[in-house]
């Protein structure tokens, strides 16, 4: 097999690769905000439990999430495995972030000094006003480095879709990889990741250029 | 170096060599790393004393003893297992491997072929699939790096091309549970390990129809020539002193494709 079919072959699983990390940034971002805000509830039951979940997905492997999210359902209750690989992975990866996107948005908002709420309340913010105006523009501009190293590490993760047989990227350069016998499949792969972080990269240090209207 | 790395395996292997490695005399070895697949029953498995068993697994174990080698046996990445072998993970790849010319060509020692096999397609009981023919347009799995799957990229292309998707999974088992789980219509995988799969879950049935003729034997590394002879001899010997047909008596799935019991 030519260099030039490998490559046309593998492009075609980077669409199944760009599938997973576009859909899982899209919903994991605004999950996160979601159980970060559960995280930090008042009510110690509902805060308990958030992080109990977070424990859970932070402290096992992403792997084992998605054959859990994947033949879970029919090992426990016989319940169809999914023909469309696509959802129960978006699925596994989307909650999977979530958990660390949550924490850091925790921690975020947890550097914003306690007198900015004092000095809001003073001028007649209301509390959804506060968080919405004054501390949620400058918690996204503070954990904008940490929220792109997960997502630079979101694209190499995509290859973990191979365990539960989603024909990605990465798959299909195992696959040729296996019947070339060459390892040139896995440099290609290497340098699809590379470049595909490489605009990651850009795209996200643009955005972070952009929030620094105060420097 | 970087160059034999990228253009296959077979003959770079030697800048990967260890000081002390294979090229000690034949006669110094002590212990014999045998490469398999862990999960593929019943030719190299793990039993239920949690020690790796299957027929494969016993009869490497009867050589070595034969030739008063230590037996140390190395769970494989099936897909990585030639890339293994020439790392020296172990010596030799013997677990239900069928010789594939690709393997030929990138200069493997393989052994005497020990084992006709043929592909069958598994398909649930109550599917209605009776044929190939009736899975034109169906989802189907297989496992990555046996010969099913490079059947269906070389031999069966033509037929591989009437199938809706195919779904490579990294162990024979995901290719079950997809089909138990609805999420294929078909597996495509070798014989032997249909049978004793479908045997021990309700619910399955093989296609009466065999695709794909093959034939099992064991890889060595390119410069091992002399090891592969040691262990040939050594199977014959048991063949001749009743041990290999002993050991063939417990795995009555497959006894009859040996090729050594054959006459």
């Amino acid at each position: 097999m030519s260099l030039m079919t490998m490559i046309v072959k593998m492009s075609e699983g980077l669409g199944k690769t760009c599938a997973i990390f576009f859909l899982t940034v899209l919903f994991s971002l605004p999950l996160g905000m979601i159980v970060a805000l559960l995280r930090m509830s008042k009510n110690k039951i509902v805060s308990a439990v958030t992080r109990f979940f977070i424990t859970i997905l932070r402290g096992t492997p992403l792997m084992l999430q998605l054959l859990a999210v994947t033949y879970g359902p029919y090992y426990l209750f016989g319940a169809g495995v999914a023909r469309n690989k696509l959802i129960p992975v978006v699925i596994a990866f989307s909650i999977n972030y979530a958990a660390y996107f949550a924490e850091i948005y925790r921690g975020g908002i947890e550097s914003i000094p306690v007198g900015q709420y004092e000095a809001a309340t003073v001028l007649g913010y209301s509390k959804f006003q506060t968080f919405m105006r004054i501390i949620l523009p400058q918690v996204v501009k503070r954990i904008m480095p940490s929220v792109t190293n997960e997502i630079v590490t979101l694209v190499k993760d995509t290859s973990m879709a191979f365990t539960v047989s989603y024909q990605e990227m990465f798959t299909i350069g195992k696959q040729i990889a296996n019947s070339q016998t060459s390892f040139m499949p896995f440099l290609v792969a290497g340098v699809f990741y590379y470049v595909f972080n490489l605009i990651v990269d850009r795209v996200m240090g643009r955005i972070e250029k952009r929030l620094d209207y105060y420097q | 170096m970087l160059a034999t790395v990228l253009c296959g395996c077979g003959s770079s292997a030697s800048d990967a060599k260890p000081a002390d490695g294979s090229a000690e005399a034949a006669a110094d070895r002590t212990k014999f790393i045998m490469g398999i697949d862990p999960e593929y029953p019943p030719f190299s498995y793990l039993g239920d004393d949690g020690a790796y068993t299957g027929f494969d697994v016993e009869v490497c174990q009867a050589v070595c003893d034969y030739l008063g080698w230590e037996l140390e046996v190395f769970g494989v990445n099936w897909d990585e297992k030639l890339v293994q072998l020439d790392s020296y993970e172990c010596d030799c790849v013997w677990s239900g491997m069928t010789i594939l010319d690709s393997m030929k060509e990138a200069g493997y020692v393989l052994s005497a072929p020990y084992y006709d096999n043929t592909q069958v397609l598994v398909v649930k009981s109550d599917s209605g699939l009776a044929s190939s023919a009736d899975l034109a347009g169906k989802d189907v799995a297989v496992q990555l790096g046996t010969s099913g799957e490079a059947l269906l990229q070389d031999d069966l292309d033509e037929l591989a091309a009437t199938f809706g998707n195919i779904v490579t999974c990294d162990s024979f088992l995901k290719c079950f549970t997809e089909l138990e789980g609805g999420g294929v219509d078909a597996v495509f995988v070798d014989m032997p390990v249909a049978t004793s799969y479908v045997a021990e879950h309700e619910g399955l049935t093989i296609i009466d129809e065999a695709l794909g003729a093959e034939q099992y034997g064991i890889a060595f590394r390119a410069d091992d020539a002399e090891l592969c002879a040691q262990v040939e001899e050594a199977v014959a010997a048991l063949v001749e002193n009743g041990t290999y047909a002993e050991i063939a008596s417990n795995y009555p799935d497959i006894v009859n494709n040996l090729l050594f019991l054959a006459d």
